[in-house]
């Protein structure tokens, strides 16, 4: 089941990929959405792509090499891994809040449109939502 | 906090690598656990404790002054 899957991301991806490549090749004179739609789909379509083939791998080499698949099982469980992402997650995090902060004075600062500086306030104050939802949600949990 | 867990596993006779397979952690886990640079979860502590058949606070040593 998630064999097929990996194999239909696989596939769709490549065929963003193609699709994207078409219309960078056949349309000369881009207007509009046209402008960015083709990179755009180059750009989803590798990642899908990457994806669905990454995975499709990963299982083939866990089949060749059941040790080394076991092995990584325990990695990824592993306490210590465990920690060390978290707290990595959480120290970027932290740097994001001051890195977007002085990225939104900066746009102010340079008269940048509010079309572009409303975005970033909103995607800024849902990430600090989201982490404070989650805190309250541990508190009551933990 | 300070530990005996080279001592134990070296008295054993087991590598790090056959510890950590039983214990179902990495290898660097356990360096880390013997190195004192890193605490073990309370589950590891037992995992550990029971699998050398020992106390937790026979194996990990507490000490109040370094907190």
């Amino acid at each position: 089941m998630k064999r097929a899957k990996n194999v239909w991301l696989s596939v769709l991806g490549f065929a963003l990929i193609a699709a994207g490549i078409y219309l960078i090749k056949t349309v000369p004179d881009p207007q509009g959405i046209m402008r960015a739609l083709p990179f755009l789909l180059v750009g989803f379509g590798c990642g899908i792509f990457g994806h669905g083939l990454g995975e499709l791998l990963a299982k083939k080499a866990a089949i060749v090499d059941p040790e080394t698949a076991r092995r990584m099982e325990i990695d990824q469980a592993d306490e210590r891994n465990v920690m060390i992402g978290s707290l990595a997650k959480a120290k970027g995090y932290d740097m994001m809040t001051y890195v977007f902060g002085a990225l939104m004075v900066a746009f102010a600062l340079m008269n940048a449109s509010w079309t572009v500086i409303l975005p970033m306030v909103i995607a800024y104050l849902f990430v600090h939502g989201y982490a404070i939802y989650f805190r309250c949600k541990f508190e009551k949990e933990m | 906090m300070k530990n005996r867990l080279e001592e134990l596993r070296k008295a054993h006779g087991i590598r790090q690598e056959e510890l950590a397979d039983v214990l179902g952690v990495s290898r660097q886990t356990i360096g880390s656990l013997e190195n004192g640079r890193y605490n073990p979860s309370i589950l590891l502590a037992f995992k550990i404790a029971r699998y050398f058949g020992m106390q937790i606070e026979d194996i990990f040593i507490y000490e109040e002054e370094n907190q």
